[in-house]
């Protein structure tokens, strides 16, 4: 038994963090003169949100979970695992489900993002959606909530009227440890408006 | 109170729903403060050690670092108690220090700067391998401890080699242990028993991984600490944070609007809530300590797991006789347990034997530290009675429901070894509903193969103690009119912050919409208010709002026989006036009769008041004085004996034999928690519960390499939470809805239970499928079934823990 | 021990001409990190367990993707993401194999950016090498998961060498069972491999999972027609049904002569470094019909020559109870 387990992790990182410092003083240099290597990526990006153009400093391994919560404020995506594990970053890349805590925030420059935040109609209404988690208690600590919310979102939009089994598909890459699923499953059917 | 309750008993939008669905709910780490910092935590690479060098130079000297804290700068703790740094790490994971700086990304990058030497000493992950004659202790001070009234302190515990096989083997223990309680007759009880059944059992532990990774930012303004928290509890959380950051509790604010789960792992401070504040004071700016998943998996708590041996005596009409029962709980490395013996008191309640005895070992290991897990030993020992109950049923010929109620719960029943009555108890009436709406009596008679496929039906019972008394209440009624509720329980997710907020409403007959709950931040002057956990927030809170409405009512009568004459006896309410019986015309507004509170001042205003009420609610009193009438309270109704919540549960799965898994088919829960106060509350809890049940019984355990102390499961993947595609995607629940005598409302508590018959109910229906066989262990995973199925050895030592 | 989350810079390249990428991968060689979907990148470089210079992202690489008919069957571009293959009419009519296995990777979510590429060169999960121990596979000289006492539930029964790590990829069991072949780019030009040649186990290479060299990308897959539309058997068996890798999984494709097995190819995922092919059942069931007796014939088959670890001789079992359901019809 030797509890002396060495940490390969711990020794590497000393040596890629200066490794990655140079490489980074590198790309700015480059940018600035105008000749960075062909594919390389331009820091100040415009990026569709919400229907609306965010002009946003991202660095080239942001994630867009981190460009979200900690650059545009919309703190309504969560990071639960920051991983892929959970589901509570989840937000929609052209009406598809991410986990945005796995998405380069460089790769949507092209494409469209919608988060909790770009549901409700201008007047507040809520989105059908949210209003039916409030109707079946769907919530309990709510964490998780804004993922399963877009995860039902990007379902109800292709297929409007779902049937039980294809929502708990199409929700089952979010993780809910308070185990609300069913509440969350019966606010997916009344959205659809069908019974529960 | 009448049956006719104008908002008990139905449901409601909680205020906080919206937030949810919104995105707009904050959690602690969606709080920013000017000037802020981000700090990180270097853990142990070491199951057990000792530091003995430090050096953060390099990290130092970058640019963007603010700061360093070491466990220098933070209060020693004596062990095993859990330090907020310590240089004696006792599991893998355990914090060390912590870095703070301008972005999390450059914490990052001086973390891995940091080098930590540490000096090995001997680690444990099994207890019985601790147990065991020359085995290494997971403490220097010992490998045991005991915590009771008489004292505490660690002890060093050893067992031949002989004796840990016997119990391996499933023998009796024979070897030492540090606690015990027993009443009735036991060597009687069991020699008039037609049946006895012996059985040992292992419970593996398991990580809380609530979702929300606990953050805590704090700052301090004028001698005031400010935390932005991850707390189960709000005004319960209090007094130990305070204690933590060494100032006194009228000295610290707490906010934690919401919660992302807590299951138990949050219900008092703990160390890291407390870390930003001595880091704040130190670097001199606001310090958000976020974690990550992997360190929510090191110190977000765990369940305590269990290895026993049970023995049961069975008399020919399914009475059970008696009830013996030896548990070595697995404390970790904080000696934070005490399932054991709660597994031992939901014996007597839910079985009732005659005679009984508890014998208890606590062991420490050097695992991920273990606390409250929803039904804290309850939950285990439910997961481990379930098939013992059937295979009794079996040999005695007796139906595995009928058995249930034979022996069930009711008002008669005295239990724990002081033999205390309950308060109500209906455990006969919850197993007959389940079984009705379940069809059971239909359901048992259906074929039960298919091909390689076993339909098997469980039935499960759950038990915790559901209530607690003597916090206070807080309303108050403001000139505008309106009612508000101050409420010092967290916010959870089970909305009973409102729910029973709501009670108050009920005494005063408001309309839901003129109240206003007042929570989640000390500043918003809290009560003293119950833990959020425990499953007491029902019980205990349907009562503080209740006493503390009952003296704005009180107030309310008096004011108005001051006002228009008369004795406060003439008057009564209707929800906006209080009116003259007999002529209902004479009366006040509601707002009016605030308004003359604050001339009247004295204790309408809460100028003056009770002088039981904690020194939290005095302060939160005296900081809302003179701006309305103030009903304020201790919870000093009557109580006496156990506050029991109770859940049943039904259901069929369908295990295939040649892969070890199974489908649920159908769960039928019951709760049996005295009045429904909030309908899709309890819904909500009794299908949460059953999830957790479901995770508990086939998918989650701790898993540790013995060779190095290294946890294998820190993530949500190898965690193994059960999914939407691992639980029925319909559960069904209902209440047996018959009042307790001991709440004003009648409403007990649920929370807990309503995971301990599910988890009962598996473990029942996997055994049913199986022939009645018996795996004795949680999770029951789908390697387990093949091997049992095509006669081949488990991979596992007997009783062995944190394991595949 | 520092617990990282967050991404540490690191340069990222976005190239949109598959000779740009090519170029870009040979500069970089091992200092490059090819970028499908990401799933299996980001874990790695938060952990800083892994330590590459750059990303090349292969996404908007309109080369890599799409799913084509071609003479000899079809061709999957590299970067195609799983969810366009699980809802492709034409692999769900002709190679139902790969779009049952794909629709079980991971979860939705994983599925919607994850590509077929990435899935089959994910690494291995074994949790000792995940958590950044030096072991054979991170270049050291111990193996962790085959200690006396190690936890080595879901590792190798068969074809360990040293590591005993297995292949998490549930379309390269699936691919395998379709003979399907691997097309390989470099600046030098192409190379096609078939997939029995493209995944490598620890004998091979001890630190890699496929045979794709510094600087190749793995550009398509092609499945040859001779499976189209033929029998197929598939089934995953994991803990949980979204998330977890196969503890056992089998895909099955079978060429039948009337009621008879003409040819047959039977992969296990899950136990060994590479899918598993069982060729000892291939030859033991050509000729014989799908029943109940042909599946108590053959299934001993599945576990010879298997040697479990500790806590894993389940997966013996498991294998024979697969190939006899896939055997049954």
């Amino acid at each position: 038994m030797n509890p002396q387990l060495s940490r390969r992790r711990f020794i590497k990182a000393v040596i890629a963090s200066s490794v990655a410092a140079a490489s980074t003083s590198g790309i700015n240099q480059a940018a600035a003169q105008g000749n960075r290597p062909r594919g390389s990526v331009e820091r100040l990006i415009s990026i569709n949100i919400n229907g609306q153009t965010r002009r946003v400093d991202v660095a080239p391994q942001e994630t867009l979970a981190y460009t979200l919560r900690y650059k545009l404020g919309l703190t309504g995506t969560k990071i639960g695992c920051n991983r892929g594990e959970c589901g509570a970053c989840t937000v929609l890349i052209n009406g598809v489900t991410n986990y945005s805590c796995s998405t380069l925030t460089h790769s949507v420059r092209t494409r469209t993002v919608r988060t909790v935040e770009g549901l409700q109609a201008p007047d507040g209404t809520l989105h059908p959606v949210q209003q039916a988690f409030i109707d079946e208690l769907s919530p309990q600590c709510g964490f998780c909530t804004p993922g399963q919310v877009m995860s039902a979102v990007a379902l109800l939009e292709e297929t409007p009227q779902p049937t039980r089994e294809e929502a708990r598909q199409a929700l089952s890459g979010n993780l809910c440890r308070c185990g609300a699923y069913d509440h969350y499953l019966n606010g997916v059917m009344r959205a659809s408006g069908q019974n529960s | 109170m009448s049956n006719e309750y104008k908002l008990i008993g139905k449901d409601f939008v909680p205020p906080d729903i919206t937030g949810k669905v919104t995105g707009k709910a904050k959690y602690a780490e969606d709080f920013r403060a000017d000037g802020m910092v981000f700090a990180r935590m270097y853990t142990s690479p070491m199951a057990h050690g000792k530091v003995t060098s430090i050096n953060t130079e390099q990290a130092e000297a970058m640019e963007g670092v603010v700061g360093i804290l070491t466990a220098e700068d933070v209060p020693e703790v004596t062990a095993p108690d859990a330090a907020i740094l310590t240089n004696t790490p006792a599991y893998i994971g355990d914090p060390i220090l912590a870095i703070a700086a301008e972005t999390e990304q450059i914490c990052e990058d001086a973390m891995a700067t940091i080098e930590v030497e540490i000096e090995p000493l001997p680690f444990v992950t099994d207890p019985l391998d601790s147990l065991v004659d020359g085995g290494p202790n997971a403490r220097t001070e010992g490998n045991a401890y005991a915590r009771s009234r008489e004292g505490s302190g660690f002890q060093t515990i050893k067992w031949s080699q002989q004796q840990v096989d016997d119990f391996r083997a499933g023998k009796e223990p024979t070897g030492d242990f540090v606690s015990e309680w027993s009443y009735g007759d036991l060597d009687n009880s069991f020699a008039e028993a037609e049946l006895v059944i012996e059985e040992p059992f292992v419970t593996i532990g398991y990580a809380h991984m609530s979702m929300e990774p606990r953050t805590a930012m704090a700052y301090w303004q004028n001698g005031t600490c400010y935390v932005h928290g991850s707390s189960q509890s709000q005004s319960y959380f209090m007094p130990g944070l305070a204690r933590m950051l060494g100032v006194e509790t009228k000295d610290v604010v707490l906010i934690s609007e919401n919660t992302g789960g807590g299951f138990g792992s949050k219900i008092g401070a703990y160390p890291i809530a407390a870390l930003p504040g001595y880091f704040s004071k130190k670097i001199g700016r606001p310090v958000q300590l976020r974690v990550t998943r992997e360190q929510e998996y090191y110190m977000g708590s765990a369940r305590v797991g269990f290895q026993g041996w049970i023995k049961m005596g069975f008399g020919a009409d399914g009475k059970i006789t008696a009830s013996d029962v030896f548990i070595i709980e697995d404390i970790g490395p904080n000696a934070t347990g005490g399932d054991a013996s709660s597994a031992g008191g939901a014996i007597s309640m839910v079985y009732d034997p005659s005679a009984m005895r508890f014998r208890g070992l606590p062991v420490l290991t050097n695992t991920t530290p273990r606390g409250a897990q929803r039904g804290p030993g309850q939950n285990q020992i439910a997961a481990v009675m379930a098939p013992i109950m059937d295979k009794a049923a079996k040999v005695l010929g007796i139906d595995r429901v009928e058995i249930r109620k034979i022996n069930s719960t009711n008002n008669d029943t005295i239990v724990y070894a002081d033999r205390r009555p309950v308060t109500s108890a209906y455990m006969d009436e919850a197993l007959q509903q389940g079984a009705d709406m379940f069809d059971w009596q239909n359901r048992k008679n259906q074929p039960k193969k298919k091909g390689k496929k076993v339909r098997g039906l469980g039935v499960g019972q759950g038990y915790h103690s559901a209530g607690a008394t003597g916090f206070d209440g807080l309303v108050r009624l403001t000139p505008d009119g309106k009612l508000h509720i101050h409420s010092g329980v967290g916010n959870l997710g089970t909305y009973s912050f409102a729910s029973t907020s709501r009670a108050a409403a009920e005494v005063l007959k408001c309309d839901w919409e003129r109240c206003e709950i007042h929570r989640g931040n000390t500043e918003n002057h809290l009560p003293w208010s119950s833990y959020q956990a425990g499953s007491v927030t029902i019980f205990s809170h349907t009562r503080t709002n209740y006493v503390a409405a009952m003296d704005a009512l009180d107030k309310m009568k008096r004011i108005a026989a001051q006002t228009m004459g008369g004795e406060p006896g003439d008057y009564d309410i209707d929800g906006q006036r209080v009116f003259l019986i007999e002529d209902p015309a004479q009366g006040m507004s509601y707002g009016a009769i605030a308004a003359r509170a604050i001339q009247l001042g004295g204790d309408y205003s809460g100028a003056v008041y009770p002088d039981d009420i904690h020194e939290i609610t005095q302060r939160a009193v005296q900081n809302i004085a003179g701006s309305g009438l103030i009903g304020v309270a201790k919870d000093n109704l009557h109580q006496e004996g156990v506050i029991p919540g109770l859940a049943v549960a039904f259901c069929e799965i369908e295990l295939d034999l040649e892969t070890g898994k199974y489908d649920i088919l159908d769960y039928v829960g019951i709760a049996e928690c005295g009045t429904v106060i909030h309908p899709k509350g309890l819904a909500q809890q009794m299908k949460g519960g059953a999830v957790w049940g479901m995770g508990m019984a086939g998918l989650e355990r701790h898993v540790y390499d013995p060779q190095n102390g290294l946890p294998a499961n820190i993530g949500y993947h190898q965690c193994g939470i059960p999914t939407y595609l691992d639980v029925p995607s319909v559960t069904k629940t209902d209440a047996v809805n018959i009042a307790d005598p001991q709440n004003p409302f009648g409403a007990r508590g649920i929370g807990e239970p309503a995971m301990g018959c599910s988890v009962a109910a598996l473990q029942s229906a996997i055994s049913d499928a199986l022939d009645g066989h018996i795996f004795g262990r949680t999770p029951i995973s789908p390697d387990m079934v093949v091997n049992h199925v095509m006669g081949r050895d488990q991979s596992f030592l007997p009783l062995q823990t944190n394991n595949f | 021990m520092a617990s990282f989350d967050v991404m540490p810079e690191v340069q990222l390249f976005q190239p949109a001409e598959l000779d740009d990428a090519l170029k870009l991968a040979d500069e970089l060689g091992s200092d490059g990190w090819l970028l499908g979907g990401g799933q299996d990148t980001y874990g790695w470089l938060k952990d800083r367990a892994k330590q590459p210079r750059a990303m090349i992202d292969l996404n908007g690489i309109e080369a890599l993707q799409g799913i084509r008919k071609t003479d000899d069957g079809m061709e999957i571009g590299a970067a195609t993401i799983l969810r366009d293959i699980i809802r492709n009419e034409d692999i769900n009519r002709d190679y139902s194999l790969l779009s049952q296995a794909a629709s079980r990777v991971a979860s939705p979510q994983i599925r919607n950016v994850g590509t077929l590429g990435g899935n089959l060169s994910q690494d291995t999960r074994c949790w000792y090498y995940r958590r950044g121990l030096d072991c054979y596979r991170a270049g050291g000289n111990i193996c962790y998961a085959d200690g006396p006492q190690s936890m080595n539930r879901e590792h190798a029964v068969i074809g360990a060498s040293r590591c005993v790590a297995v292949s998490p990829s549930d379309t390269a069991t699936a691919l395998l069972a379709l003979d399907a072949t691997m097309v390989a780019e470099n600046t030098e030009g192409q190379r096609v491999l078939a997939a029995e040649d493209f995944f490598v186990g620890p004998n091979t290479h001890i630190t890699q999972m496929t045979a794709l060299k510094p600087g190749e990308i793995l550009s398509a897959i092609r499945i040859p027609k001779k499976w189209a539309s033929q029998r197929f058997y598939w089934e995953k068996v994991a803990d949980r049904d979204v998330w977890d890798f196969a503890l056992v999984s089998i895909a099955v494709s079978m060429a039948m002569d009337g009621n008879k097995i003409a040819d047959s190819r039977f992969v296990c995922g899950g136990v060994a470094c590479t899918p598993h092919r069982l060729t000892n059942v291939e030859q033991a069931v050509r000729g014989r019909t799908l029943s109940n007796e042909s599946a108590d014939a053959v299934a001993p088959l599945a576990s010879e020559g298997c040697k479990p670890l500790n806590y894993n001789h389940f997966k013996l079992p498991l294998m024979e109870n697969l190939v006899r359901r896939a055997m049954r019809g």
